[in-house]
């Protein structure tokens, strides 16, 4: 073999090797740890840059501008019927009465003025007048100082998006509006405060009222259905295969069916519930229980991997224990392997809750993306969910949607920050069991 | 049923006695495989009432193996089959009509690591008589949990903190814990796979007159790597190797003058 001229080196000659080697290798260390520094430094910065970003116009979208007026409530103009029910407080005349309590304030003259001045609170007073009345009739006949939501226009240009300086005919609102929303601030009638609408209101056209409960209990409501579904039947699935399903071909296609499961696109998914649940089964679309379905569908494969995961980790010993003394195959797995299995299954469901909860594309496919006003009242009650809603105000020209979409962001990641944290709680509650 | 006119009338190598006048347990011609290897080859032997026997032999050489024939325990190893017939009190453990669940109240044991369930010492030894309905009241369940303590000589050290998790004890406490919590559901036999393996010398010495005193009430079957052990504790000691069941015969016959070379060979340290 060491035939042409090759002789074992001398111990000096080694080293010489070796140490001018050793720079090398240094130098090639330090060069990937500097690489892993710089690829952390893009991650950490990239994802503040998100976050400075979402807060920062997120923020804003939990307050809005209001205006206070003095109105004087007509009991025979707000209730035409007399009874207070809902029916005639709504063929009342509260919009009217809104706006004469405005123009008191600005005299607008003319027509033109007036159409301006309609302009300004939003078209929503007149039902928080009725809400009010409905609350608490001896209200009726006083005159008393009530804030109503500005229109979003005025609202934005109140933040300065709409620029004085425009010229009147390129900016969405004219100046007549101006003057009056000046006077309106001269008076200290604008003020900005904390939204009543972003958390209690639903969807609506108008930005300055739209708000996320509808979609947030919607989202609150697919979530139940899909684990009320996926936890019993993920962990059922995980137990049989991991203690009774015999090993052959069969089981191992399952296992090997299951892990592709859980990497097909969640749109498949939706494609499916739309073609079985809503095909075959002939359930309405856009409801949560049907969301939730799908979303069960798509957990599914993570709470089984998760869960299985969970059960091989239970010591043997504990198994062998309960066996020892005589508790039957079921009692050992009730007693012993899923409660202590319990906390890695449950992590792994949050998790995968999570990723439903952050879900859009399978929901789109099921028609949760319906422009729906009222907030669902069970299951079986058409909505839409967080991240729909935030695709669909996304999709919107107004500006005010813009701060509320990313309002909207900063309660689903809120939400999705404490479910990891619960995960990450659970697990370490599990690492202390044994 | 085995009948007794063949019990005594078996072919085997076995060098020794294997029978013994009250026995117990009678094991003939067992083998037992793991998938298509075998770990048991034709084992034969008997074990008697209130004994206590001990298996030695070289690691691998199926001491495990057998030992959790007794109680079936090979039953929750998919790849395990066992042949040849066991019976207990002249019944066949393996017969269809045989429930493990009661045949695993009479033969307890206890494992090679301490294995208390992360429960409560309470829990842990009120666990057997719970599931097995041996108790009616809670002052039951609390009577026995306190003698099977007693009994394990771990009463003085936890009777203040039944409450607290059995996995918080020291590892001999724990496996004395094992021991109360096999006891708790008055079995006949333990069976004990090398139990001190894992503790100290103190522990161990414990664990050993624990053993001997449970001798005057229980069969124990116990498996060790220590010869010492073996010699201190029990009245009997059979000797496998590779399977096979070589030499059985009374301890100090067994230690002083072995039959069998491969016995010898063992016990003098050349096979180890
Ligand atoms: N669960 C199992 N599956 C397959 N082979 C096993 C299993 N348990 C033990 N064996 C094999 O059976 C033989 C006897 O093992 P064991 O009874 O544990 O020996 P010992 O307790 O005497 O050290 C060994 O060769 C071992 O590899
Ligand atoms: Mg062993």
């Amino acid at each position: 073999m060491n035939k042409n001229n090759s002789k074992m080196l001398t111990a000096d000659e080694a080293s010489k090797i070796v140490a001018s080697s050793v720079i090398r290798r240094r130098k090639k260390d330090a060069r990937l740890k500097t690489y892993g520094r710089i690829a952390i430094g893009l991650a950490v910065s990239f994802l503040i840059f998100l976050f400075v970003s979402i807060f920062s116009k997120g923020i804003p979208g939990f307050f809005q501008y209001y205006v206070t007026l003095d109105v004087y409530l007509d009991r025979d103009r707000l209730d035409p019927k007399g009874d207070l029910s809902p029916e005639s407080l709504y063929n009342g005349d509260a919009r009217s009465i809104v706006l004469e309590s405005l123009y008191k304030v600005i005299n607008p003259k003319g027509r033109k003025e007036k159409k301006a001045a309609k302009k300004i609170i939003s078209s929503n007073a007149d039902v928080r007048i009725s809400k009010m009345v409905l609350d608490n009739s001896k209200i009726l006949g006083k005159t008393i100082s009530i804030t109503f939501a500005v229109d979003d226009d005025i609202d934005s240009f109140l933040r300065g998006y709409i620029k004085r300086e425009t010229p009147s005919s390129e900016r969405r609102i004219n100046d007549t509006v101006i003057k009056f929303v000046d006077k309106l601030s001269a008076e200290n009638r604008i003020s900005y405060k904390f939204s009543d609408y972003i958390l209690t209101g639903s969807a609506s056209r108008s930005p300055e009222i739209a708000g996320i409960k509808g979609a947030f209990i919607g989202s609150m409501l697919t979530l139940a259905v899909c684990f009320i579904i996926a936890f019993p039947l993920g962990v059922a699935t995980a137990v049989y295969l991991e203690e009774f399903a015999p090993k052959n071909r069969i089981t191992e296609i399952i296992e090997v069916n299951i892990n592709n499961l859980a990497a097909v696109p969640s749109v498949v998914f939706g494609i499916l519930g739309l073609a079985i649940f809503i095909g075959v089964f002939g359930m309405p679309r856009s409801i949560p229980l049907l969301g939730g379905m799908v979303l069960a569908l798509m957990t599914l494969p993570t709470i089984i991997i998760s869960s299985r995961a969970a059960i091989r980790a239970v010591p043997p010993s504990i198994k062998d224990a309960a066996y020892g003394i005589g508790a039957s195959k079921l009692q050992t797995i009730f007693h012993h392997v899923l409660p202590l299995a319990m906390p890695g299954m449950l992590t792994g469901t949050i998790i995968g809750m999570a990723q439903a909860l952050g879900e859009t594309a399978p929901l789109l496919m099921i028609g949760m993306v319906a422009f729906i006003v009222d907030i669902p009242g069970g299951v079986t009650d058409p909505g839409t969910v967080l991240p729909v809603q935030i695709f669909m105000w996304a999709d919107f020209a107004e500006r005010m949607f813009i701060q509320k979409t990313s309002s909207a962001i900063i309660v689903l990641l809120v939400f999705l920050i404490f479910m990891n944290a619960a995960a990450v709680i659970l697990r370490k509650k599990l690492e202390r069991r044994w | 049923m085995v009948s007794n006119s063949n019990i005594n009338n078996v072919k085997t190598k076995t060098i020794g006695e294997i029978f013994s006048k009250d026995p117990k347990i009678i094991c003939r011609n067992v083998d037992v495989f793991y998938g298509e290897k075998q770990a048991i080859k034709d084992v034969s032997i008997d074990i008697a009432s209130r004994e206590i026997i001990s298996f030695i032999g070289p690691s691998g050489c199926g001491k495990s193996t057998f030992l959790r024939c007794l109680n079936r325990m090979n039953d929750t190893i998919d790849t395990c089959k066992v042949k040849g017939s066991i019976s207990l009190d002249k019944e066949d453990i393996y017969d269809e009509k045989i429930d493990v669940v009661t045949l695993r109240a009479k033969i307890g044991m206890v494992f090679q690591k301490p294995n208390p369930f992360p429960k409560s010492i309470y829990e842990n030894v009120a666990y057997g008589p719970k599931i097995h309905g041996l108790s009616s009241s809670k002052e039951e369940l609390d009577f026995i949990v306190e003698n099977s303590l007693k009994d394990s000589g771990l009463w003085e050290e936890v009777k203040d903190r039944l409450q607290s998790p059995g996995t918080g004890l020291s590892g001999g406490q724990q496996q004395r814990l094992c021991i109360a919590r096999a006891i708790a559901v008055s079995p006949e036999i333990i069976l004990m796979d090398e139990p001190c393996s894992a503790l100290d010398p103190i522990a161990t010495a414990k664990i050993e007159e624990l053993i001997n005193q449970l001798g005057k009430n229980y069969s124990i079957v116990i498996v060790t790597h220590s010869m010492q052990q073996a010699a201190r504790i029990s009245q009997r000691t059979a000797y496998f190797h590779l399977g096979e069941l070589i030499e059985v015969g009374e301890t100090k016959k067994i230690f002083t003058m072995p039959k069998d070379k491969q016995t010898e060979a063992y016990i003098s340290g050349r096979i180890g």
